[in-house]
């Protein structure tokens, strides 16, 4: 039975950039917004886009991203024919290789996607957190009769040198491709996210397999090869929130987004748009008799006895009493003991932050670095983490880090 | 936790003890009402029997079970959706001249063809009024250790005030038991005494052929009752032991317990001792609850999804509850999407689901007695 539109989604990024929280697990499946996963809102908007069929490429840390999608039964992706599919390179008659370029991930699975004889791709990217109607893009392809359609965001033009960049006609057409320009011509920026008519998908793959030169990659060598050929190319503009997380600070900005979603349009409350996620299974959060809360997000298995001010925790986060939490983003099953300071941060899972511990500081005119703590980390009694230290190691008591 | 499966299969009875909350159960059953923030009633027992390696579990409903097919669906959250066994929810066979089942009896006669067909060398029944985090393979092994024909659950404490005052023949039958040893030697019937009694938990470990056989001969005498007519005739001949249960345990027997019962989730420990091993639900992706700038919260249980501006005291709050500025709510239970308006104030209010308190009223109970607010209505 054919699908009409089957989506890849790009999740093999080790997120070096990330650092700390990327040492045991692959970027889409950093935690984000409380309960969720980065990964969460691709498959999300899939399902919500009528999408039922995702591959999701893998390479790099794949264990708690393999564990997390499962049968992608929180996504409704458990399906007979179609669903979710976690595709890591394999062996193959020919030989084996690593996934050379987002390109070459595809070519890989082109045997995957023929199973499912598609009319259209949808190329997804594992690392944005992003709610987009797949649907809406699909129909403004197909309305413009395109054989490739990239969805593109206005940036401010001072930043457009740090994108790459679509050139488009007053029709969307797309006549010329920047990569990272010095001087743009445009500030309509690719998210990476694309369709493509299968049958011309596939047949760039190929000719882009056979060269090599190629660096298998689709900004700079699909695209580029699309645009030398003429094809019809259109850019689909989207206006949502729409976030790359690649960066500590991104991650945080975006995470503290999510407690003004008035202001910075990344609304998690959307009954419309619901963002899926698998569930921790803990019992409901608890706030004590003297705790103060503030301007937070807080979810199952949480216990809150001291101070916690515009914050997000994740799933079983302890805070003890006496404890400040502030502007800070505290994964699950991270304890923070009594009179601890913990502010402008990221802390990641199943870590404790000692007694008297202080962690990061509010921004000044000298610093104004995001802390990261990585996941299963202990830091000792009265430790001092400053505001631009990356932890992955566990920190000794009365030690001082920066 | 363990992989190996129990030599038991389970079946629970949802509607037993329905009478005692007549309001909580208008639309619904007691297995399906919900409790402590994010489960329903049903979830203990059958969470209790999955962590026990329990995968065959019957549920013999008798009437307004709507409410409970949604929540349990294919069974899946409790890991029931099996080839062999998994989740078998038995509704009241539609024939002419039919009646709702009434008793123990009569429900276990509906599926006896049923239980004649089962692999399990034992059957665990229980109801579903106790929230209970209960360890059915201790208890199975017990049973088996001790050679008894029928091994019964108890707790040492006093019978609810419902209880006490009840009439034998209307609402719900409470049990308690005579001990000599670990032997029940008397079954007393909705006993009027006071201080601490055996009061049975009604969680039964039998061998299957032996059950069988006791509802056969039961059903053709036209008997109801399983601890009535069955056990407590019989206790000189049949071997009934008793296993005391001392963890942590919920009961529901009337509004007032059913509002008590959810305030002391607010204690940590209780809530620790209730969830000592994981109980599963219906999942309903919400997102975290959200506390905005201007909320005051104090000694509050909630689940995802709320929303909160104003203040919160002494409350349990269940999913998608949303308190506007101003509000005030103070020792209330407030169950799925109830929304509390802009300057309204309860205290010692029990909502019921998509209730709306509207703006600047208020709504005041006691200590002793909530005021109840049913499903759906706006005050």
């Amino acid at each position: 039975m054919a699908k009409e539109m089957i989506a890849m989604l790009l999740a093999g990024g080790q997120g070096s950039r990330l650092y700390a929280l990327t040492q045991n697990l692959a970027k889409p499946a950093v935690p984000f917004g409380g309960k969720y996963r980065i990964i969460d809102f691709p498959l999300s908007n899939c399902v919500n886009s009528d999408i039922d069929t995702v591959g999701i490429l893998t390479q790099y840390q794949p264990l708690v991203l393999n564990e997390y999608i499962g049968n992608g039964q929180p996504w409704d992706l458990d399906r007979l024919h179609g669903g979710v599919h976690v595709l890591p390179p394999y062996q193959q008659a020919s030989g084996s290789d690593w996934y050379k370029g987002t390109a070459n991930a595809i070519y890989q699975n082109i045997s995957f996607i023929e199973r499912y004889d598609p009319k259209y791709v949808i190329i997804l990217s594992g690392d944005q957190i992003c709610k987009q109607d797949y649907s809406d893009f699909l129909r403004f392809h197909k309305e413009k009769e395109a054989e490739f359609s990239v969805a593109v965001m206005e940036v401010p033009w001072e930043e457009a040198p740090r994108f790459g960049l679509m050139v488009t006609d007053e029709n969307d057409k797309i006549t010329e491709f920047q990569e990272k320009p010095k001087q743009p011509k445009s500030n309509l920026a690719s998210m990476g996210i694309y369709i493509f008519n299968w049958d011309v998908l596939k047949k760039y793959l190929v000719e882009d397999e056979a060269d090599p030169q190629s660096e298998n990659d689709f900004g700079n060598n699909i695209i580029p090869n699309l645009l030398r050929d003429e094809r019809k190319m259109y850019a689909y503009h989207f206006s949502g929130y729409w976030k790359d997380v690649g960066t500590i600070s991104s991650l945080w900005e975006a995470n503290m987004e999510v407690l003004d979603p008035e202001h910075s349009g990344i609304n998690l409350f959307d009954d419309d748009w619901k963002i899926y996620s698998r569930n921790s299974g803990m019992t409901g959060h608890k706030i004590g008799a003297d705790a103060v809360i503030e301007n937070s997000m807080i979810t199952d298995g949480c216990r809150i006895e001291g101070e916690v001010k515009h914050s997000i925790l994740f799933a079983g986060v302890k805070v003890e009493p006496g404890a400040k939490v502030k502007d800070a983003v505290v994964m699950g099953g991270s304890v923070i003991k009594s009179g601890a300071v913990v502010e402008h941060c990221i802390v990641a899972e199943n870590v404790v932050i000692g007694e008297d511990a202080v962690v990061g500081a509010m921004p000044s005119e000298a610093e104004n670095g995001v802390a990261t703590v990585g996941s299963g980390v202990f830091i000792g009694k009265g430790a001092k983490i400053g505001p631009n230290a990356m932890i992955n190691q566990n920190v000794k008591e009365g030690e001082e880090q920066w | 936790m363990v992989n190996a499966n129990a030599d038991a299969l389970g079946i629970i009875f949802p509607n037993s003890y329905d009478d005692l909350v007549p309001e909580l159960v208008a639309d619904r059953l007691m297995a399906s009402i919900p409790f402590a923030g994010r489960y329903r009633m049903i979830d203990f027992i059958l969470s209790g029997m999955v962590n026990s390696g329990i995968d065959n579990v019957s549920i013999v409903v008798r009437k307004n079970y709507h409410s409970l097919m949604d929540h349990l669906g294919s069974g899946r959250e409790w890991d029931l959706t099996r080839k062999n066994g998994g989740l078998n929810i038995v509704p009241p066979f539609a024939q002419k001249n039919v009646k709702v089942y009434n008793g123990r009896v009569e429900a276990l006669a509906s599926i006896l063809h049923f239980l004649q067909y089962q692999k399990e060398k034992y059957v665990i029944m229980a109801d579903t009024n106790i929230a209970v985090n209960f360890d059915f393979d201790d208890f199975l092994k017990r049973h088996i250790k001790s050679g008894a024909d029928v091994t019964v659950a108890y707790t040492e404490e006093e019978l609810p005030e419902s209880a006490r005052k009840s009439e034998t023949d209307n609402k719900g039958l409470y049990y308690t038991l005579d001990l000599e040893d670990d032997r029940v030697n008397n079954i007393k019937i909705n006993s009027k005494a006071s201080g601490v009694q055996n009061f049975s938990m009604n969680i039964y470990a039998i061998e299957r052929e032996v059950l069988i056989d006791q509802i056969r001969q039961a059903s053709v005498r036209g008997y109801v009752f399983y601890e009535r007519d069955i056990l407590s005739p019989h206790l000189v001949t049949l071997n009934v032991r008793a296993y005391k249960y001392e963890g942590y345990c919920a009961r529901i027997s009337d509004m007032g317990s059913y509002f008590r019962e959810n305030m002391k989730m607010l204690e940590d420990k209780n809530l620790d001792a209730l969830f000592r091993s994981p109980v599963y639900t219906k999942i309903r992706d919400d997102n975290p609850t959200r506390y905005m700038t201007g909320s005051k919260v104090k000694n509050v249980m909630a689940a995802d999804g709320c929303i909160i501006e104003g203040e919160v005291e002494n409350s349990v709050l269940f999913r998608g509850v949303k308190v506007e500025k101003g509000a005030k709510v103070k020792n209330c239970v407030l169950m799925q999407d109830t929304v509390v308006k802009a300057d309204a104030r309860i205290e010692y209010v029990i909502s019921d689901k998509n209730v709306i308190i509207g703006e600047g009223k208020q709504l005041k109970g006691t200590d002793t007695f909530q005021v109840f607010v049913e499903k759906g209505k706006t005050v």
